[in-house]
This record gives structure tokens, sequence and C-alpha cells, in this order.
């Protein structure tokens, strides 16, 4: 089982794609005066002509299937997990129709139902 | 010949891993799944699965009931662990990660016996424990080996040079969570571990830990009002939970950042940090290594303590040493080795790689043991059970999730199945195989979707079944007729052949909707309120065509009018192409030049012929044919030339009718036009395309032989290499009928001649005096005056490196269209 040889992608692509995500979720949370978000989109065009993309998993349920995210559990509860943070993207290599994760996505995951009591808790 | 072991096993308390010995040399397989050379040695049981590794470890801290890890160090023992799923022994939890680690054994082949490491601290019943998990795990036969003495071994393997008789050293190895340091020495031409000593929670992670508590927290602390910071992120209800978790990536981070700088950056500015007060904290901290180190010193001085302490009961002294071996991840820590190289005054040596040594060392002795067969008593089942499958899933659906049902006749029990997809991003885990399994498979969105399916034994040897593929198609793939039937390009203007160059925008067959993006140059500069303009011409049809014989699907075209301030060469335009389902085509282009966006959508049912720009293209085509006649008669060409006369007498008579038509025609007739003018230009390209690939061969031939001598004759062993490794891949271009990549790989042959000749001091003080030929057309005389005196001196000191600059810095001074005409007819004015 398992035999699919590994895609070898170059330390220093993942490390600029992973710099690239960290810049657009500053102008995204700072704001983007100078809109820098188009000189971002171009990079990640021209790393997706390399059959490189990254995708942020923000918000996605996580279960422990998933082999495409490292995942810390924060607050209380196992399941009905979300990713609540993403300290780094999925990256995948290749097109839309078929494409291979080449670094796993570090994220944090709470349980959904722990974020639920949290906020019924608040309204009280 | 006798077959060998091979494989070592290094059976850690927080990580394991496997190599292989083979032909002298050791391979560390890497986990398929997410490529780390290492497996957590955490087991989960949740949902009925078996998870193991990085799957279970996210599990560990919040689901310990349903978590195994750190078993390693109850190995031996009666103790149980009580889990949701049953009760587990440390052998059989041990069992399944050595069956995870065969999983990593790319080549596929059987691992039917391994040499397994050990700690020294093991007794007999430990060690007994050890190979009875090999045992369960499937192997037929299991030799155990001591870590320190498999660390000495990759050692030994890598430095063969280096004499350890009448020798003893120290092996320290500092892993993830656990610390050991042993005493190793040759005892009558036999490694021997003489004494040991260890602390079980202590290792990289308590660093990690150590660096946010003492150093990051106060200094968050110092810039916000917090009440109780710490203890607000270490509480599972607290506020600023999620940021302990965070922090500690962080400082990971941070850590393996200083072994090679002085300081690191926490940067946190992707999270907005705000103090209870709503007051948002400056979100940037800076960790020097002598911060980090002062919070590290103690814990390090503890296990130079350990080595003290190994020291006086064998009575030795430091200097009896003859050096310290260092091991595991703590070993990158620069502090760690000039702490204990300090204090033992004694050298440390790290140049095995310490995370691997272990499992390296274990394949060394591995390979030069030979493998019994039959030494253990456990056989393996094969597949003697008479199983047949039979499996019901959706090949296409518009789900993004699919259920995957099997049923199974024949003998299921004590088997396992396990599908994961092969992207990487799904893995079931181990499950106890039923007469009846279903999976709940997910999906990615317009994507064909592979997962391997696999049955196992309890060893977790396959058992073939003749079913081991699934493959689901989500989304658009289901529906008949929502591929593109052609590839769709965009037109550019090819400078250099005076012609225009289709680039591919969208591949033939693939899925609609489709979305792409790309930016071209403007070629030549519109000035506002001028009627110059650029046009963005989409077509469908093979890219590897002229532009001529595609089929146009639309037009954007942007005049000196529209735009608010000049567009200036050489500035980006950023355009986004989409397709719809329905074949409608969206064109957006955005100025950087001007900051204006420009849109239009273009109806698949609607054709757009523009008239002038029909009128255009029959004017060029005509010249086209005239040039290509006149070339075909002048090779001797004569069928070509016949077939071309035809076609240029077609192509003349739609002149006249094109010229006839009204800018603003409303009948169909400027669509047979196009319609004709494109089957023309058809014709032409597949009667010229032979031609320009058999110019792209010749061109390729000569300057494969031109290059071949001066390769060599002058290349380096850099340009020799690189020479031979485009004509070993020539096969392929030479075949190709694409004129374009055979230029591509010509191109690539004349980039290492321009390098060798950039070398020679020949070819510099010839390219030096024709600059000089061309002073007269320079763009600052004053400067190509001086730079001309400054090159001269460097000929006459033989300074070719400078002379290199000097040429580099004169041929900027050439005016840039010098080597572009400007008579250059713009097509569509992006480049």
């Amino acid at each position: 089982m398992a035999q699919i040889p590994a895609i070898e992608v170059p330390k220093w692509a993942l490390t600029l794609l992973n710099n690239l995500f960290e810049v657009e979720r500053k102008l995204d949370l700072h704001g983007d005066p100078g809109n820098a978000s188009r000189n971002v989109e171009k990079m990640k065009n021209t790393f997706a002509e390399q059959m490189l993309f990254y995708e942020d998993p923000m918000g996605e349920p996580f279960k422990e299937t998933r082999t495409d995210l490292e995942a810390t559990i924060t607050g209380a509860g196992t399941d009905n997990l979300v990713v609540v943070e993403v300290i780094k993207p999925v990256i995948r290599h290749g097109e839309m129709a078929f494409s291979r994760v080449v670094q796993k996505g570090i994220v944090l995951v709470q349980s959904k139902d722990a974020n639920q009591g949290k906020q019924e808790e608040s309204v009280e | 010949m006798s077959k060998m072991i091979n494989f070592g096993i290094d059976l850690g308390t927080t990580n394991s891993l496997i190599a292989k010995f083979e032909k002298g040399q050791v391979e560390v397989f890497k986990n398929p799944n997410g490529f780390k050379e290492s497996l957590p040695s955490v087991v989960a049981f949740r949902n009925d699965r078996i998870l193991v590794g990085d799957q279970a470890r996210t599990y560990a801290e919040k689901d310990p009931k349903g978590v195994a890890s750190r078993f390693k160090r109850k190995m031996g023992t009666t103790e149980t662990i009580k889990l949701t799923g049953g009760s587990k022994t440390p052998v059989e939890l041990s069992a399944f990660v050595l069956k995870e680690l065969k999983n990593f054994v790319h080549s596929g082949e059987r691992v039917e016996s391994a040499v397994i490491t050990i700690p020294a601290s093991f007794d007999t019943v430990q060690s007994n424990a050890t190979k009875e998990a090999g045992l369960a795990a499937g192997f037929k036969q299991v030799l155990l080996l001591q870590e320190p003495i498999a660390a000495s071994l990759a050692y030994a393997n890598k430095e063969k040079g280096i004499d350890l008789r009448n020798s003893q050293w120290m092996v320290y190895d500092l892993g993830g969570g656990t610390f050991d340091v042993a005493l190793v020495k040759i005892v009558e031409g036999e490694l021997t571990v003489v004494d040991h000593e260890g602390d079980n929670y202590l290792g990289g992670s308590d660093f990690d830990a150590a660096l946010v508590e003492k150093l990051i927290v106060p200094e968050i602390c110092r810039r916000g009002k917090f009440t109780d910071l710490l203890a607000q992120m270490k509480s599972e209800k607290g506020k600023y939970n999620k940021l302990w978790y965070r922090l500690l990536h962080a400082a990971e981070a941070a850590k393996i950042e200083l072994s090679t700088k002085t300081s690191a950056e926490i940067d946190l500015g992707m999270v907005s940090l705000e103090d209870e007060e709503g007051a948002s904290i400056d979100s940037l901290l800076t960790v020097t290594r002598s911060e980090f180190e002062d919070v590290v010193k103690p814990a390090i001085d503890g296990t130079v303590e350990m080595m003290r302490k190994i020291l006086t009961r064998n009575s030795l002294r430091p200097e009896d040493l003859k050096f310290i071996l260092m091991v595991g991840g703590g070993a990158y820590i620069p502090f760690v080795r000039k702490r204990v190289e300090e204090v033992m005054g004694i050298s440390v040596n790290t140049s095995i790689d310490p995370t691997n040594a272990i499992a390296v060392g274990a394949a060394y002795f591995a390979g030069t043991k030979e493998f019994k067969e039959g030494a253990g008593k456990t056989a393996v089942p094969k597949n003697n059970r008479q199983l047949k499958i039979r499996t019901a899933y959706n090949r296409n659906t518009q789900e993004t999730e699919e259920t995957f049902t099997a049923k199974l006749e024949g003998d299921v029990s004590g088997l396992f199945y396990r599908i994961h997809s092969d992207d990487g991003s799904f893995d079931s885990g181990l499950n106890a195989l039923l007469p009846r399994i279903s999976e709940d498979l997910p999906l990615r969105e317009g994507a064909f979707n592979l997962f391997t399916f696999g049955i196992f034994d309890g060893g977790n040897n396959p058992v073939d079944v003749g079913f081991n593929s699934i493959q689901i198609a989500q989304g658009r793939y289901s529906v008949a007729g929502q591929m593109l039937p052609e590839d769709i390009c965009l037109v550019l203007d090819d400078v250099a052949n005076k012609d225009t160059r289709l680039q591919r925008l969208f591949a033939k067959n693939g899925v609609l909707p489709a979305k792409g993006k790309t930016s071209v140059q403007v070629a030549k500069t519109i000035i506002k309120g001028s009627d110059g303009e650029i046009s963005i011409m989409v077509v469908e049809g093979p890219s590897e065509r002229h532009s001529s014989t595609n089929k146009p699907i639309g037009i954007l075209l942007i005049t000196g009018s529209q735009i608010n301030r000049d567009l200036i060469r050489g500035t980006d335009v950023d355009l986004t192409i989409e397709v719809s389902e329905s074949r409608d085509v969206t064109i957006s282009a955005y100025l950087n030049g001007t900051g204006q966006e420009f849109s239009q959508v273009f109806k698949g049912t609607d054709r757009h012929v523009d008239a002038r720009m029909l009128a255009s293209d029959v004017l060029s085509l005509e010249s086209t044919i005239q040039d290509e006649i006149q070339e075909a008669s002048s090779n001797g060409n004569h069928d070509s030339a016949q077939g071309l006369e035809r076609l240029l007498s077609q192509v003349q008579g739609l002149i006249s009718e094109v010229g006839s038509l009204a800018q603003d025609d409303v009948t169909d007739d400027r669509f047979k036009l196009e319609d004709r003018k494109r089957k023309i230009a058809q014709d032409v390209f597949e009667l010229t395309a032979s031609k320009r690939v058999d110019a792209a061969k010749v061109a390729y031939a000569e300057a494969k032989e031109a290059v071949g001598a001066l390769v060599s004759e002058s290349g380096n062993d850099r340009e020799r290499h690189l020479y031979r490794e485009i004509v070993a891949r020539e096969q392929t271009i030479i075949n190709s009928t694409n004129p374009e990549r055979i230029e591509t790989f010509t191109g690539e042959l004349e980039r290492v001649r321009w390098n060798i000749l950039m070398r020679m001091p020949d070819f510099l003080v010839e390219m030096f005096e024709h600059l000089i030929r061309n002073r007269a057309s320079m763009n600052d005389q004053v400067q190509a005056k001086q730079l001309i005196e400054v090159g001269r001196n460097h000929i006459s000191n033989q300074a070719w490196d400078d002379l290199k600059q000097v040429n580099g810095r004169l041929w900027d001074l050439m005016p840039s269209d010098a080597r572009e005409s400007d008579d250059m007819r713009s097509y569509t004015g992006i480049v």
C-alpha cells in the first residue's frame, strides 16, 4: 500500500508560499490601502503556473481521517472539530483536476460544540 | 547467496523510524503521508478506527482515553492501557507502530525481519517484550540492538577512517521528549554499553514550553494589560487558550532558527492580538540566542550532571573519553553542544544526522545479519481464504462526499481494511474487516479523486483480493459536453518574428467553468487621447498553430481615447479570462499604468468578427503567402509553391470582398468571410508547417555541433554535464512537430554557449570592440568614453572579469530600440 513516489518540492518554494500566505492574511487583517493584494495574486498565479498552489483550510471541518492537516486541538471537546486558526496553509502540487499535498497545513482546531457552548454562556 | 535482514527500526518513545541497508548505502524511508522520516509513536482508537502517527498525536492530549503514547516506557510491565476500544498492552501498541512503519517502505517489498533498537536501560523482560512486539507485527525474525550502539555504528560507518579500538566514548541522546546518555566501550572487539543514565521527561518540547512561559508571555504582558495571561492560555476554557498552542508552534520555529542565527523574530501579525481591554498589542517579538540559552541552561546542566555521575561511577576522567557523540534533535542546538563541551572539556561530535542516526545504525547492523527463515513462530497468513469482494460506489458525483460500500465473501476474521487518498489528504486508518463495509470518502471539488484500497492481515501484510483502486470524479466531470473542445488562447505580438504567437489560456478537454489569469505587457506606448490601441484577442483552436487559423472568440479593444493617462510601453496589463459552462467568455483587463479596468462578456452563442481586424488579417495573410511562395520556389519546392499559388488567388478574391464590407455591416457576411479566411490560413499553415519544423531542426543540429565543440574545448564540468543532459533529452524534441518546442531546446544550448563565451578573453575583447564601433549611437557619450578607457585598461591588465562588467555597462548604453526595428507592425499591441 502507499507506493506513490513523493514529489520533491524545493524548500525555498515552500518558504515563499508560506510567506505569501502570511502576507495575504496580514493584508486581510490590517487593510490594504496600496492594493498589494493584486501583487499577491500575481505571485500566486506565477506559482500556479509552476503547478504549486496553497489552500486556506480556515473554517473547514477536521476529523481523524484528514491527513492534509497537522492539527492541534484547543479548548474542550474532540468531536465536531473545525479549523479556527491557520498557521501554515496546505500546499498542493498539480492542477485543479488532480493535485497532491506537498505540505500539510498547520492549524488549530476547536470543537464546534464547545464554541456554541461558549457563545451561549456569553449570551446569558 | 544468503539473505540479510537489512531493515533497521528505531522504535522510539516519541518518534519511530525505519531504514534499509542496500548495496553499502542506507536509505531512511519517509512517511508517504506528509513525507517526514519519523512517525510519532502514538496510537489512537477513534470511532472504531485504529490510527497511528500524526493523526493519532492530534488527539493525544485532549482525548487521553482514546489515545496511547509513551507506552515504550511501560514495555515489559504487566500494566495494560485502558482505552475506549478496550485494554491494550504496551506490546500490542508497539506492534501497531511497527506495522505502520512497514507502509513507509515505498518499494512495496515485504519487511520479513528487522533489527529493532532498545534503550540501554532496558532489562531482559523489557527487551523480550520488544521482540514480542516485533513478532506480533508480523516479522519472522527480530534482532535487538541498543540505541547507543546503533548511533555508534552509524558514526563508525560514516567516518570509516577513524580507529575506535581501545577507546571509549559517550552517546548523548537528547530527543523530542526523552534524554539518554550512555558510556560505550569496545570490549574484546565488541561494542558494549558500560553504563547509562537518563530522564524520561526531558526533551525538545520542554524547551519550547519554557521559551513561551519564561520569555514570550512576560514580554506580551509588558506590552498590554493582562491579569493572568499564562493561566488563561493554559486553561482549556481560558480566553487565550488558542494563543498557547499558537505560541508553542512559534517557539519551536524560533528554536530552530536560533540554531543558525543569533536572534529570531516571532511574528504574530497573522492574528489580531488584543489585551483584556481590547487594545491591540504590537505583534513582533524578538528572541535572542542568549535569552534562549538562559532559559534552557538549567535543563542542560542537569544532563551534564548525569554524565558526571557516569564518569564518577566508572572512575573515569573526561579526558579518558575519545569524544561525545550527540544524537537526537537536541544536537541541533548550538548551546547544548557548547555547554557540554565547556563543562566536560572534551570535543563533541555531531557529524552524523542526529535525527535518524539510530535507525541508520540499526540498518547497518541489519545489513550484516543473516535472515533465517522460520526463526519466528508466527506464520504469515496467505490469501488462501478465498476472499471475494464486490464493491458499489458512484464513479461520478456532484456530492463532496461519497459512500464506498463493499461486500466480502469468505473468511474475514482477523483482517483489516484501509483506504487512503492518493493526493495525501485522507486516510481511514485500519478498520476491522466485516462481511459488509462502508466508508465515507471526502472528495475535492472539480477533481479526479483517487483512493487506494487495501486489505491487510494481522501483521499488516497486504492480502490480494484483486481490487485496489477507487476512482471518483467530482462535479462537472459527470456531465458530458462541458469540456473545452479546443484550446483557448490569447494572441500576442511576436516581436522577433514580426508576427503573432499564441499563449494557451485553457487546455483542450479542460473543465468548464474555468478561470485563468495572466499578465501581458504593452508593446508600444499608447498616448492618451490618440487613436493608438491595444487589442486583447482570445481565439479557440490548437495553441501550436498560428492565430489566423483559429476561431476568434472575442476582442477587447482599449484605445487611447479611453485611457486617463498615457500607457507606457512595458507596463503590465493583468488579464482575467473566464469561460462559463455555457462557454460565455469574459475578458477583463486591468491596466497597471492607469489603474483602469475594462471588461467585456462575449456570449458563447455569438461570434465576434471585427470588420477592420478582418481586413488587416486578410492583407497580412496575402503577404505571408507571397513570402512563402518566393521561399518555396527558391528552394525548388514546386509542389508547395503551386498549392500556395492557389491559396493566393483565393485570398486575393477575399480582399476585395472584405474591402466592400461596411464596418457596421449587419448581415452575416463577415462571419462567412472570416470562415473562409481561417480555412485558407489553416491550409497555409499545413503547407508550411513542415518547413518551420525542418528549419528549427536544422538550427538545433547546428547549435548542437557548435556548442558540443565549444564545451569539450573550454567547458567546465557543470557545462559538460548540462550539455550531455540536454542532448540526452533530444529525442523527444526531435520527434516533435512543434517548432517552438525545438526552438526552446536550441535556446538552452545557446545559453550554455553564451556562458562559456563570456569567460573567454578573445570573445570579450571582440565584443568590446564591437561595442566601440557602435559608440556613436550610445545614449551617454561621456560615460561611454570613460567606460571604453577603463575597458582598455582591463585588457592590458588581462582583468577579464572586469572587462565583462564593462561590456555589460556599455551594452546598457545602447539604445534599447536599436535591436528592434521601429517599423515593426503592431498586431495586438501586447507582448
